[in-house]
């Protein structure tokens, strides 16, 4: 029996080494002064360990693509949690002609894939003047997800009625109950969610990439491409953007692990 | 009743009003779009002009799309069977509860936490031929990625390697689902360890891999990140999945007509697979022990 929790150990240690190693050497890499990379070998150790990869992203527009990056990610989490929570409201707890069929229309849109609508919005953002806009990054994720809506419907038919009823005698309107009953008895929902648009957006590329142009609306994920094709060779510089491009995200994993873990699980979103 | 019906439907649709807008502007809208974009001709910056069938005929006999269709099934159909049999190995392990399986399971889900694109910048590096660390470990230069042989093979590899610990994470929520008199009373009747893996726990996973097949085939049907920044599409098409080449094609050549056909040949696809294994599989998911 230990033997063979011995070979599970060895299997899982593989495969950990398997998926960290390519982490680790891009890590260290970003460390390395890129006189070193250049004549030595790529693996060396670092010598002396420096931040002047990390000192030049400044200079390619990094701490405004990081600024921008999280300003996106920040209105689109906040306005898609916000207007979700609205709708998944009317549709869990009130009582309206086509109330059913409007949510089947939510439903059917989970098989729009992304991909597909790329062209066409770019011609709308177009037509609309928003090219290369703050605008066009969130306009089209703010307004709430079916998903969201979907999941947290589900999750607000579970709220006893009692709460708020409760809560009505008390003399309380329809935003006070969202927000002093529904709110605080979904929270895990809720934070759930959140995690999974911060994920989706902050690694979010296609869209950014053809619907901004030039440095002042660049997100991260387009900054690190651009960088990449423009200094090919310099891959100490490349595996600094690549590391501050994935670090705040790794950190957050790193934080709320077994809630990102349970998260995957109940959404299955991607 | 009767008297609050309608201030209670007002409401309802004052609190749908912003999804609403959305779902039509941004999800709805955009379907009808590119049907009418796939019959007209613009070039990101010019007028639009009506030119009927034209991009139809066109993409439907271009050997480029025909290419990139095959390379999309071919990466399908190396990433979706390596993903779902190597999450389901990595959840074997670590259902069995050994201390440090937590552990474990953070690391592994680890690069799907990653942008898909950092992720392709990183790996581009470590199979760099020349001062790439795959090069330099084994010593001698490999053109893993400009190789017309190796390019697909690599790049489904790095998406299988993101992938795993994900797909491992619904087949341990499944295996933690399967009851374990269900187990006992297998192993009771007999069956050895192999028998209850063939037997019990992967027909008891049938919703789960129903769902992993799914999702796994319409997102890696859609892998766009990942080749962009790994390959470009090249050497000579072998890596041009389809997304890719709606990308090229609408802003590479600017020829979003085109573009907005392929996008709906891929969308047709992607529904029909939906509904096929929704029919050949969905029927006898679910098992009701109660």
């Amino acid at each position: 029996m230990t033997s063979r929790n011995a070979g599970v150990y060895a299997l899982l240690t593989i495969g950990a080494l398997i998926t960290l190693a390519p982490f680790g050497l891009g890590l260290l890499t970003s460390f390395t002064p890129a006189r070193q990379f250049a004549t030595g070998t790529p693996l060396s150790w670092p010598h002396p360990p420096t931040l002047d990869n990390y000192g030049d992203l400044g200079g390619a527009g990094f701490g405004r693509a990081a600024a921008v990056t999280t300003l996106m990610t920040a209105v689109i989490v906040v306005g898609q949690l916000s207007f979700s929570v609205l709708a998944a409201y009317a549709f869990a707890r009130l009582e309206f002609p086509g109330r059913d069929k409007l949510f089947w229309v939510y439903v059917a849109t989970l098989m729009v894939p992304a991909t597909v609508t790329v062209v066409p919005l770019y011609l709308m953002m177009a037509q609309l003047g928003l090219r290369n806009t703050f605008w066009a990054l969130v306009l089209p994720f703010v307004f709430g997800s079916p998903y969201a809506i979907f999941l947290l419907r589900q999750h607000f038919r579970t709220v006893p009625n009692d709460l708020i009823n409760a809560a009505r005698l008390d003399g309380a309107n329809t935003l006070d109950v969202i927000v002093h009953v529904m709110l605080p008895a979904s929270r895990p929902i809720l934070v759930t969610l959140g995690l999974i648009t911060v994920v989706s957006q902050w690694n979010n590329f296609m869209w950014p990439l053809v619907i901004t142009s030039g440095d002042k609306w660049r997100v991260l994920t387009v900054a690190t491409a651009a960088l990449q094709s423009r200094y090919n060779a310099q891959w100490t510089l490349v595996m600094a953007a690549t590391t501050v491009a994935m670090i705040p995200l790794i950190v957050l994993f790193m934080v709320f692990q077994r809630r990102i873990v349970q998260s995957i699980v109940v959404t299955g979103i991607k | 009743m009767s008297r609050r019906a309608p201030r209670s439907a007002t409401l309802g649709y004052a609190l749908l009003a912003p999804s609403l807008f959305g779902v039509v502007t941004f999800l709805l809208l955009p379907m009808l779009v590119v049907v009418w974009l796939s019959l007209r001709r613009w070039d990101l910056l010019g007028p639009i002009s009506y030119v009927g069938a034209e991009n139809w005929r066109s993409v439907l006999t271009d050997p480029a799309f025909g290419n990139s269709l095959v390379v999309t099934v071919l990466f399908v159909a190396i990433v979706v069977p390596l993903q779902t049999a190597l999450g389901l190995g990595v959840a074997l392990l670590l259902a069995r509860g050994l201390p440090g399986s937590a552990v474990f399971r953070t690391v592994y889900v680890l690069p799907w936490i990653c942008a898909p694109l950092a992720i392709a910048v990183l790996w581009r590096w470590i199979l760099s031929p020349t001062d790439g660390a795959v090069s330099t470990v084994l010593g001698h230069r490999i053109e893993w990625l400009t190789d017309p042989r190796s390019a697909l093979p690599v790049t489904s590899a790095v998406v299988v390697w993101t992938n795993v610990g994900y797909v491992a994470l619904f087949f341990l929520a499944g295996i933690l689902a399967i009851p374990t008199q269900v187990l006992s009373a297998a192993r009771i009747d007999g069956a050895n360890g192999w028998q209850r893996f063939w037997r019990v726990t992967l027909p008891m996973l049938r919703p789960t891999m129903f769902f992993v097949l799914v999702t796994g085939v319409v997102s890696a049907a859609q892998v766009f990140d990942t080749v962009y920044a790994l390959t470009g599409g090249g050497p000579g098409g072998r890596t041009d999945l389809i997304a890719h080449r709606i990308y090229d094609e609408a802003f590479g050549a600017a020829a979003i007509g085109r573009a907005a056909v392929m996008a709906l040949v891929l969308f047709a696809v992607l529904v029909g697979v939906t509904v096929v294994q929704q029919l050949s599989f969905g029927r006898r998911v679910s098992y009701d022990l109660t």
